[in-house]
């Protein structure tokens, strides 16, 4: 086994394990100063306006594991600059972001320009800026402007600006944009942040990962020559967009911390991407789920009794469906976490068909937990050797896709879709000038008060009154 | 139509104890304790409503750490969604939500004749149309009864005939009245469990004081294990609503536990207190805290208000709440201006409102009780409106001075 570490003062990357410096699972460990340790590889949750999506901020503290969050710099920009976020009053050394969003300070914060995943905006990008999505509207966001939020609000981890295209595959002439903008945003946020070079033993402001653009190899070579070479010294790690590009990382790049902002669509995509050498991932579907009424059901490395079954399992199961109505049995046999311990399935049937909003919060709260076990998972497996297999043995144990959705979540916001086009169907129903009696009614029964959603049988049944 | 009593009346036991600990010597404010199945609730309480078995995104933890010990269910919800055979199959709703404290339950009258306007009440109980299929349906003080007790609910209310206080129609209000006595009977009959549910009566009667009384007099003498003021908070202005509280707390027996219900914001409990009711609940600190308003000493801050966007202050000094508290004393360290950021926005700023808000009425009903047991709640209310209305005594609304007058307290005087 062999260690191998990448440090600047304030943080250090250990590799414990790993076959091969590229192209190869690997286990580390991120060392943040004044900072709770990450174990490597290992979930990124996503937050929403400094949230993360339905877990107060309690219930993070008490009930998760939650120790690193994602926070993108658009969901706090305002229509006038100052936005709030740059006034906080804090001591020397609190990150206003840190603060503002209610964190603890060993809590460890990545910084982007924009929410992931983002919708794409109308709005192109430019030499200086990107298109971002704001509570206010499109609006753009400088470089040099991203580069001041990074110096005020002092994330533990910034990651580099990037000239991306959103929903649509890039032209070759935007391809090549797409590398020169980005050499030229991380040219002048190193600059900026560190002057030419890092001197030893000055401590940095904030640690910065540099942004890998989710195209080939060849495309981006100068770029990432650059990288390896001028910039090496003050970047602390690489932010990927597509699992791709972890084929092409430099011997010189190899120890760097490698932060995956993708979507895999299953966990048998997420493991993938471990096998490749990612230490930091994303997992978008982990909240889709929550919203859908989906609960994850599913163990790396496969236990024995799953793997005895001559099916494959699914990888979760939907609470909407009527075969939980009765059911008093947890989530997940034996799951652990805070919904399982309080709570059974009839319950979260009814939370989801009441649309009560305690339903997301303990999914969330168990579906982070899942992916929490599914890392811890990985990493011993890792240790262990027997990634490989292990791999190979859940990919025949489980299913490949999640279930499919079949209930309602809750509503949804402008940032969590693209905007519309024009003659696009209305994508909510209208809620004004329903001044008739009967539409009244109709949207009350939609909204929060209830009306029975059963016939008169059915209302007899539940004991409700009797039929005459 | 007689409302005389029956001489043979089912006995009535009571699966709750009442200790008056303390009263105040000028307005008729009450201190106790009741001990429910589920634990000894405070009282004078304010009780949150979780309406459909979930206190509007919290967790039982949650409402756990604000110190609630009673809160409310809606039986007509409940009752549509999950149905008494789901509550019967996981056995009653303490265990179908995960709450080991106490549980209240309506009768789901009002929720039947507010919210289905096809509704007819009747001898025999409330007719309507099923709104899927249109067919004809009753449901009756039995059906209701029969429901509670599969919610298993600690205190469960009768079924009674509601209609709004305003309303003009005089024998209408009369006729609610004697049927709500005659529905009272049934429901005691229908009772299964009256070891260890307690059945509430409610008074009735409009804004008449003479149909107050007559009511009180029949229902008293069906010796329910507590007593509740129906038909208020209809929109009746706020000295009829003093006026009846006053009326009928003054019937009841002092051993007794005494719940207005639909009641409310914070002046309306303080003075109801001062006329010696006991017990309150109300959507309105859960409901207000979703479209980002906080309760606060002196009011109500709408945290969505541009002013608030950059003011890093908790959202009320020295409140002891998760969210107030800062990091430093174990709390979140939650400001006005992040509230502001993500209120209506993300359903976090709703959980965090909601706690601070349920916290705010837990505590208000404390110091209430604090104040009551010391003896000094009329010092307690001049504090309480001078806080509202920044020390002008001009700005007191009428309705206080007056009800807190006729309980021997001038709120003007220092």
């Amino acid at each position: 086994m062999e260690s191998r570490t990448s440090s600047s003062h304030e943080m250090s990357f250990t590799v414990l394990s790993s076959a091969a410096p590229v192209m190869a699972p690997r286990v580390g460990t991120l060392a943040l100063a004044g900072r709770q340790a990450l174990a490597t590889p290992n979930l990124v949750p996503l937050t929403s306006r400094g949230t993360v999506p339905h877990i107060s901020h309690d219930m993070v503290r008490k009930e998760t594991a939650i120790k690193n969050f994602y926070v993108g710099l658009e969901d706090f920009i305002e229509r006038k600059h100052p936005a709030p976020i740059y006034s906080v009053p804090v001591k020397a050394n609190e990150s206003p972001l840190k603060k503002f969003i209610c964190l603890k300070n060993d809590d460890i914060v990545l910084l982007g320009s924009r929410r992931f995943p983002a919708i794409a905006c109308p709005p192109n990008n430019t030499e200086t800026s990107i298109a971002i999505s704001t509570s206010v509207g499109f609006r753009q966001l400088e470089s040099s402007r991203y580069i001041e939020a990074i110096q005020t609000l002092k994330p533990d981890i910034a990651i580099g600006m990037a000239d991306l295209v959103i929903g649509r595959a890039p032209g070759l002439k935007r391809r090549g944009k797409m590398v020169d903008r980005t050499h030229a945003y991380t040219r002048d946020a190193l600059d900026k942040l560190f002057g030419p070079s890092v001197t030893e033993g000055k401590p940095r402001s904030t640690n910065y990962f540099a942004p890998i653009l989710p195209l080939d190899n060849a495309q981006q070579s100068i770029y990432l020559d650059d990288l390896a070479e001028e910039f090496r010294d003050r970047i602390s790690g690489l932010a990927l967009y597509e699992s791709a590009s972890l084929s092409f990382i430099s011997e010189s790049l190899s120890t760097l911390p490698r932060l995956l902002l993708s979507e895999p669509t299953s966990p048998h995509d997420v493991l993938r991407e471990i096998a490749l050498g990612a230490d930091l991932l994303t997992v978008p579907f982990l909240q889709t789920c929550s919203d859908a009424g989906i609960a994850l059901d599913f163990t790396f490395p496969a236990p024995p009794a799953t793997l005895a079954r001559s099916e494959a399992q699914p990888l979760g199961f939907d609470l909407w469906s009527s075969e939980n109505t009765k059911n008093t049995s947890p989530l997940a046999d034996g799951c652990e976490c805070y919904a399982c311990r309080k709570h059974h399935r009839s319950y979260f049937n009814h939370l989801l068909r009441a649309k009560e909003m305690a339903a997301w919060a303990l999914l969330q709260i168990h579906n982070h937990h899942v992916m929490d076990r599914l890392f811890a998972g990985a990493r011993t497996s890792i240790e262990r050797g027997t990634f490989e297999q292990d791999v190979q043995d859940f990919n025949r144990a489980y299913v490949s896709d999640l279930p499919d959705r079949t209930g309602e979540g809750p509503r949804l916001r402008g940032y969590q879709m693209p905007a519309a086009g024009p003659n696009q169907p209305r994508r909510m129903p209208k809620v004004y000038g329903r001044l008739d009696d009967l539409s009244q009614k109709f949207a009350e029964s939609e909204s929060s008060v209830a009306t029975p959603d059963t016939d008169a049988d059915g209302l007899e049944k539940h004991g409700f009154a009797g039929k005459v | 139509m007689s409302t005389t009593a029956q001489p043979a009346r089912k006995s009535m036991p009571s699966a709750l104890t009442f200790d008056l600990h303390g009263k105040c010597s000028t307005t008729k404010a009450r201190a106790s304790t009741l001990k429910l199945p589920h634990g000894s609730v405070p009282l004078p309480i304010f009780m949150p409503v979780a309406t459909q078995a979930s206190l509007k995104g919290l967790t039982y933890d949650q409402l756990r750490e604000t110190g609630c010990m009673l809160c409310l269910n809606n039986t007509y919800h409940l009752g549509l969604k999950p149905g008494q055979e789901v509550l019967d199959a996981v056995g009653g709703a303490h265990k179908f939500q995960g709450w080991d404290r106490n549980l209240l339950t309506d009768s789901g009258g009002f929720q039947m004749v507010s919210l289905l306007k096809l509704a007819t009440v009747t001898e025999e109980g409330v007719r309507f149309l099923s709104p899927h299929d249109g067919s004809p349906m009753l449901l009756t003080p039995e059906h209701s009864i029969s429901l509670q007790n599969s919610i298993g609910s600690d205190i469960i209310m009768q079924l009674d005939d509601v209609i709004a206080t305003t309303s003009p129609d005089h024998a209408r209000i009369k006729e609610a009245m004697d049927r709500s006595v005659r529905w009272l009977d049934r429901c005691i009959e229908a009772h299964k469990y009256p070891e260890r549910q307690n059945l509430f009566c409610i008074i009735q009667g409009g804004l008449d004081l003479e149909l107050r009384r007559q009511c009180c007099e029949e229902m008293v003498a069906r010796d329910t294990p507590g007593i509740a003021i129906g038909g208020l908070s209809g929109g009746e202005a706020k000295d009829e609503f003093c006026k009846v509280v006053d009326t009928c707390t003054g019937l009841l027996p002092e051993n007794k536990p005494r719940y207005v219900m639909g009641v409310g914001y914070p002046e309306d409990i303080v003075v109801a207190v001062a006329l010696g009711a006991d017990m309150f609940d109300c959507v309105w600190p859960t409901r207000t805290a979703r479209f980002g308003n906080a309760i606060v000493d002196a009011g109500t801050l709408n945290l969505r208000h541009q002013k608030y966007a950059n003011d890093f202050t908790p959202i009320e000094e020295n409140c002891e709440c998760a969210c107030c508290r800062s990091t430093e004393q174990g709390g979140l360290g939650v400001t006005k201006a992040y509230i502001h950021h993500i209120t209506a926005k993300e359903t976090v700023g709703a959980h965090l409102l909601t706690m601070h808000n349920v916290h705010y009425m837990l505590k208000l009903m404390a110091d209430i009780r604090q104040a009551i047991l010391e003896d000094r709640y009329p010092a307690f209310l001049r504090r309480f409106f001078s806080n509202i209305y920044s020390g002008d005594k001009t700005k007191y609304p009428a309705w206080v001075i007056g009800a807190l007058r006729g309980v021997g307290m001038d709120l003007l005087s220092d």
